[in-house]
């Protein structure tokens, strides 16, 4: 699983879409490198997710703690601190700003040329197994 | 190298190795796969391998390497005391943007937070 984001999410979507998955519960590395990936990371890059995570934690947006582990090394478990909640919901409201940015383009560019949605890929994809 | 940037090193790739086993991403990473996941070139990275193998930290099976124990501990170890000083909680001052005045819910938690913090 790679964490470069897909050609279309801006150019930092790691470090919030970190944010809110450790706002949704605290999680260890590779629970993050998994959850990523339904927010639009696809590949393998754990190298990527690691530097993130460093990053945050030395910005004060999460820490983590050791969790003892009965099978294996003790694992690094992270948590969003208050910081981050307010971090988060700064990007939040800067995604949301930009999505209507976003929207008005793609409204006006469809009035030339109809774009295709990626509800209509899955139809296309179903449609081609069939 | 410099003894200094050697100990800045070991400290990093030490405390990458042990994250890396720990997730069950790779126990014996290649220097080629350890430079990717570090984002430095192999070739620079490769000399001060070379040294934490002498000195103990690492063990080079071809061209992989793995963690002495030696190396776990130290790993372990400086992990935590580089975060030691960023893993108390945060002061909690929010503002009128602040996500927790979106529900009396958010509200009723942003303050439970607080009475946690301090």
């Amino acid at each position: 699983m790679s964490t470069e984001p897909a050609p279309a999410l801006p150019k930092n979507f790691l470090r919030p879409c970190l944010l809110l998955l450790l706002r949704e519960e605290p999680a260890h590395g590779y629970d993050l490198l998994e959850r990523v990936q339904s927010l639009g990371f696809n590949g393998s890059d754990p190298g990527g997710l690691y530097r993130a995570l460093r990053a945050l934690e030395k910005d004060k947006l999460v820490r983590s703690v050791w969790e003892p582990s009965e099978n294996g090394p003790d694992r690094r478990i992270y948590e969003i601190t208050r910081s981050g909640m307010e971090e988060l919901h700064r990007n939040a409201k800067a995604i949301a700003a930009g999505q209507e940015s976003v929207a008005s383009f793609l409204s006006r560019y469809e009035e030339f040329v109809a774009l295709p949605r990626s509800g209509d890929r899955s139809q296309r994809d179903a449609a081609s197994a069939r | 190298m410099s003894e200094l940037e050697a100990l800045r090193v070991r400290d990093e790739v030490l405390q990458a190795m042990y994250w890396m086993s720990s997730e069950g991403l790779a126990e014996r990473p290649a220097a080629a796969e350890l430079a990717g996941f570090l984002a430095v070139p192999a070739q620079t990275l490769g000399p001060f391998l070379v040294r934490f193998v002498e000195e103990g930290y690492l063990e080079q099976e071809g061209e992989r390497f793995g963690l002495t124990s030696k190396g776990i501990e130290l790993g372990k170890r400086s992990f935590a005391d580089e975060f030691a000083d960023l893993t108390r909680p945060t002061h909690g001052e929010c503002d009128e943007d602040c996500w927790c005045h979106s529900s009396p819910e958010e509200a009723a938690r942003c303050l439970e937070d607080r009475a946690h913090v301090h």
